[in-house]
């Protein structure tokens, strides 16, 4: 019990000071004109395609599935935590003290991926009705949680990658920006899943997103409760095994650094 | 003037040599691709796979000049080396425009790998109608992509959010530009903003080179891309000359 108390505070410290970075990262008015201006933008490319196509039905299907993208990237930013201990010098001291590192990686980009889920949210409001995208009240309700599981699912699997390039930080900017196009290809984002031959499609349904995305476009579809349901609940299998293999494996990827000698600890 | 300018393009080279961030638009340009022939191969529309086939091309070119090029200056100020490069009796805008110059035409890979990409994976071969067409605008879109570069360059020294608009800057201009959907499906309101993004002419000149039809109004077209290119240049060099009169004046160059 004590020690359940105490990795809560550390958490917890650690999610404050993440959230002290990002708003000193970010005022608001960089964060509207600058993050909000491009996430709006994201997702209207991609919508877009479905006018250039003339199918209303592709441009909703592009909307939403990029829409809860924005959350995924939310998620897969906190990866640069890594680069951002070792530029700040706290990378050793963090290590050398009594607390699991994995606490404070997992715990420290939350904001991050909190502010994801938020402008993915947000950018669905905006863009839903400019596109002509009908919400079926009161059941779009729905999409809020659906998107934030969506957004931890992801932001497990990036804690996960943050311990396998721990050793190899100068590849962070390298491995987030592939990371986020693979999934927009794989994931079901702007194709159905079905699309893709049977081996891929299995692939795709163990990675994040794909089967949460399906849940929310279920939910925008009016799809019985039970298929969203089913989806949903998948999601959340999915979202359980990327944490349990970042929780037992972060350790170990942060020792073999230790004893090789690759982890740097400063910039 | 020339060796200067080849030595700013020779230690570009190193640098993209080292760091792996450089060879970002390397991964994610044929991703991008093979997202967008999967979309237009579930609609049932490969008459569309020019427009695959572009659109990657230009992110990739973006994301050189924004986050590699328009960094110049200013990387060269926090590692320390700016005063030094100031006061040698080389062009300093010689050796930048070397720097800049060099990365974007790296950038040219990004054409082979999108299409090597379109060949392999989805069997579509991509076929130039226009072949001159095709090579002279993308000689200017690359030169006007430097010219972009160096003015972004300049800019961000003098800009307090660069880093804001260096990361939100690369999709509002593909919309703008119209790399992927033309400008012609965009609301008619948007229009005129983005006649003055010279994405916008040079991609629909590369997609037209890569259909069958004539490619009407060719010289007004690429012209308005070297018009707008030279612009950017022209805002950039004379940034650039600014920036010098005031850091040398104030002598601040290390800390503005």
């Amino acid at each position: 019990m004590r020690g359940l108390v105490s990795t809560a505070r550390v958490s917890w410290y650690a999610i404050v000071s993440g959230a002290n970075d990002y708003w000193s990262i970010f005022t608001l008015k960089s964060w509207i004109f600058g993050w909000c201006v491009r996430m709006i933008s994201q997702v209207s490319f991609f919508a877009l395609i479905g006018k250039l196509l003339r199918s209303d039905e592709q441009t909703q299907f592009f909307l939403i599935g990029n829409a809860v993208m924005i959350a995924v990237m939310g998620a897969l930013f906190a990866m640069n935590m890594t680069t951002s201990e070792r530029g700040n010098g706290t990378l050793s001291l963090m290590l050398a003290s009594p607390s699991r590192p994995v606490v404070v990686f997992a715990s420290r980009g939350i904001y991050v991926m909190a502010d994801g889920v938020f402008s993915s949210l947000l950018g669905l409001a905006i863009l839903g009705p400019a596109f002509g995208l009908h919400f079926p009240f009161p059941r779009v309700l729905l999409v809020i949680p659906l998107t934030a599981l969506v957004g931890f699912s992801a932001y497990s699997f990036s804690t996960f990658l943050a311990g396998v390039i721990i050793r190899r930080r100068e590849m962070t900017g390298l491995i987030v920006n592939a990371t986020i196009v693979t999934l927009m290809a794989l994931c079901g984002v702007n194709v159905p899943v079905s699309f893709y031959p049977s081996w891929l499609a299995w692939i795709s349904r163990c990675l994040p997103i794909t089967n949460g995305l399906e849940a929310i476009r279920g939910v925008v579809g009016d799809v019985s409760w039970s298929t969203v349901g089913a989806h949903a609940g998948v999601e959340i299998v999915v979202a359980g095994a990327w944490l349990l293999l970042a929780l037992g494996t972060f350790g170990r990827f942060i020792r073999a650094g230790q004893r090789d000698g690759s982890l740097e600890y400063a910039s | 003037m020339i060796r200067a300018f080849l030595a700013g393009a020779r230690i570009q080279l190193q640098f993209l040599r080292a760091y792996p961030d450089a060879l970002i638009p390397f991964f994610t340009a044929p991703m991008f691709s093979v997202i967008f022939l999967m979309i237009f191969r579930h609609a049932g529309r490969t008459d569309l796979t020019a427009y695959a086939a572009i659109a990657p091309v230009f992110i990739a070119l973006w994301w050189l000049a924004l986050f590699n090029s328009g960094w110049t200056i200013t990387i060269e100020r926090w590692n320390g080396t700016l005063e030094m490069l100031v006061a040698a009796p080389s062009s300093f805008a010689a050796v930048i425009l070397g720097r800049i110059t060099a990365t974007t035409m790296v950038g040219i890979v990004s054409f082979g790998e999108t299409w090597l990409v379109a060949r392999l994976l989805f069997g579509t071969r991509i076929t130039i109608y226009h072949t001159w067409g095709f090579l002279a605008t993308a000689l200017v879109t690359l030169a006007a992509m430097a010219g972009t570069a160096v003015a972004m360059s300049s800019l961000f020294v003098l800009a307090r959010n660069a880093v804001t608009f260096s990361n939100s800057a690369s999709y509002p201009f593909y919309v703008l530009g119209g790399i992927l959907v033309p400008v012609s499906v965009l609301p008619h309101w948007i229009r005129p903003v983005s006649s003055v993004v010279f994405l916008s002419w040079s991609a629909d000149l590369l997609r037209a080179a890569l259909r069958p039809g004539p490619m009407h109004h060719f010289a007004f077209r690429l012209g308005m891309v070297a018009l707008l290119g030279a612009c950017g240049l022209v805002v950039g060099v004379w940034t650039m000359r600014v920036i010098l009169v005031r850091v040398r004046g104030s002598g601040e160059l290390g800390t503005t």
